[in-house]
């Protein structure tokens, strides 16, 4: 009998381990309330500001948002009562203004103490995601939180209009404000070229042959970079942006070439007579990437000048797409083959340097997984339910988001 | 009696919690903002149930060939087609060129999907020289999935879509 209770002990002693953990990650977030003292402000806008607010505390991992939209006339440095059990109270006033400005005020709840006070403006309405996002990561840095600038980046999508049509959009990362840059024609793969956001790779399928193209988003001037038959996507751009890794096809053969970003000085880094596609720089001087070397699609490396290739994946017989931060790597593996419906693909996180495994997304299609530029969240375009969504992964912090999206999605980056 | 009880009961109880260790960890939540939407509505009287038997997307008298799931490779029926394709374009090319269009379904995503559709353009490429079309003829070009000829969410529909069309270039 007492070795049955022994038994029983140790199972439940296991269970509890979980709980306590995620009520811990919960207490180590600041519980933060927000009061909108905007006059004049559109109730939408309004409504869709403060909701943006939210989605950027979750995401942070720092901070457990009150999702209650508390409203004051003026932004008094009173304290409800009922707020003063949260750790900090956020007061903002929107006034629209050749474009908008909000003044932001972070009181500590408990003795209503003003810990700081900032000013944000941007030049367009249409621009207001930026500057919630603006704000939390100014809220952010000032309680010393780690780095959540992410947030401000633009993302990149290349969507399908109809068939053999497409348009490439720049969206913040909720989706909230949106910005056809290239209508028309096939336009397709877009990869940002620089850490600043200045430019993007893209595919045109507008001549006889697909041809490279980087554009600046500010002064609209086109480079052509390279054209090949059959098929030429820009897959990843190394740190110091100077070189490319890119899947193209001379002669019919999709295979990965590293280029410099002007496109000149072409070498072959993979040769094998199937698929060899997706390729993504990992640690200093290797590469993740696509191919069907062993019958099915897999995730393996090598080193860029190397001939030798890893198999890094060995679970799963269809893992079709993959992105890489250093040593991390996110892979999505199809794990159904329904004749009719979806599918399900689900996303995992692996390592070049250990094979431990951590599965990210339990349902739907999760496909287009993506790094953030810090290595801290993925994005990816999950469709469930008929509705496609864009979704982030903290990977610290396990915080998810999902966030509706419009059309069929070809590529995406961040 | 006692002592067998035991030595079964804390077997049995072992078994269960390595078999726990070895589990793969949970997945890591991913809800949001999820939304319940209505169900499909398939219409399938459009379609031939035979794998893209019955269609073509090709023009120019010419025969589009029809994949299976994730293949590339020819079968001795889809062959014969080429050697259709090949008769036709004897006639018609010339001194002109033939663009083949690799296109897949909707799964596979990224760059597989467009490799997979250059593949099999390739594939009718490597057949048309094989049975004597001069190569410099011939031009690949692949779709991936942003050309699909049907829609419906039906595995009939799924196989239209692998496929490759060819066309004159004019």
């Amino acid at each position: 009998m007492r070795y049955m209770l022994l038994i029983l002990l140790s199972i439940q002693l296991f269970a509890v381990d979980a709980t306590l953990k995620i009520t811990k990650d919960v207490e180590q977030r600041a519980k933060i309330s927000l009061v909108d003292s905007s006059v004049g402000l559109s109730p939408s806008l309004s409504e869709k500001f403060f909701s943006i607010l939210v989605s950027d505390l979750k995401i942070s991992g720092h901070f457990v948002p009150d999702t209650e939209h508390y409203r004051e006339s003026s932004q008094s440095n009173f304290i409800a009562p009922n707020l003063k059990s949260k750790e900090y109270v956020l007061k903002y006033n929107i006034s629209q203004q050749s474009g908008l400005t909000i003044d932001i005020k972070l009181f500590r709840a408990s003795d209503a103490t003003l810990l700081t006070h900032k000013d944000y403006s941007v030049s367009s309405s249409a621009k207001y995601p930026f500057l919630a996002h603006k704000m939390v990561t100014y809220l952010n840095d000032t309680l010393k939180y780690p780095d959540i600038s992410w947030i401000n980046r633009y993302i990149v999508i290349s969507r399908y209009t109809t068939a053999k049509r497409s348009e490439i959009v720049l969206a913040d990362y909720t989706m909230s404000f949106q910005k056809t840059v290239i209508r028309g024609g096939l336009n397709l793969f877009p990869k940002w070229a620089d850490k600043d956001q200045r430019s993007f790779y893209y595919t045109s399928f507008a001549g006889a042959i697909p041809t490279l193209y980087r554009l600046n988003i500010y002064n609209g001037s086109k480079t052509r970079i390279t054209s090949s038959q059959g098929m030429l996507v820009c897959s990843d751009v190394n740190y110091d942006t100077n070189k490319i890794l890119v899947t193209m096809a001379p002669n019919g053969q999709p295979d990965i070439y590293e280029m410099s970003a002007s496109g000149g000085g072409a070498s072959r880094v993979t040769s094998f007579a199937g698929i060899d596609v997706n390729g993504k720089y990992t640690t200093s001087g290797s590469l993740a990437f696509v191919s069907n070397r062993m019958g099915y699609p897999n995730i393996f490396t090598k080193t860029i000048s190397g001939s030798a290739v890893t198999q890094l994946v060995f679970r799963g017989k269809n893992n079709n797409a993959v992105d890489a931060y250093d040593n991390r790597i996110v892979y999505s593996s199809r794990e159904s083959h329904n004749d009719y419906g979806q599918n399900t693909f689900n996303l995992y996180l692996t390592h070049t340097n250990d094979s431990s495994t951590r599965p990210l997304t339990s349902r739907g299609v999760n496909q287009f997984p993506r790094f953030s530029i810090d290595g801290s969240t993925i994005l990816y375009i999950k469709q469930y339910q008929n509705r496609s969504s864009v979704g982030y992964i903290n990977l610290i912090s396990n915080q998810n988001l999902l966030f509706p999206l419009g059309g069929k999605v070809q590529s995406i980056d961040w | 009696m006692r002592k067998k009880f035991i030595i079964v009961l804390t077997s049995v109880s072992l078994l269960l919690m390595s078999g726990c260790a070895k589990k793969d960890p949970k997945p890591s939540s991913d809800m949001g903002n999820e939304i319940v939407t209505d169900t499909v509505s398939i219409d399938e009287n459009n379609f031939d149930s035979s794998t893209g038997n019955g269609f073509n997307s090709s023009s120019d008298g010419m025969k589009s060939l029809y994949f299976g799931f994730g293949a590339y490779t020819l079968t001795p029926e889809m062959q014969s087609t080429v050697a259709f394709n090949k008769n036709v374009l004897t006639q018609k090319l010339q001194n002109g060129q033939v663009k083949l269009e690799g296109n897949c379904d909707e799964f596979g995503t990224d760059e597989y999907n467009y490799a997979l559709g250059l593949k099999r353009s390739k594939a009718v490429k490597d057949s048309l020289i094989a049975q004597g079309m001069n190569g410099s003829q011939i031009l690949l070009v692949t779709y991936g999935e942003s050309n699909p000829q049907c829609k419906e969410p039906t595995d009939s529909c799924y196989a239209r879509n692998r496929r490759v069309d060819l066309h004159l270039v004019k």
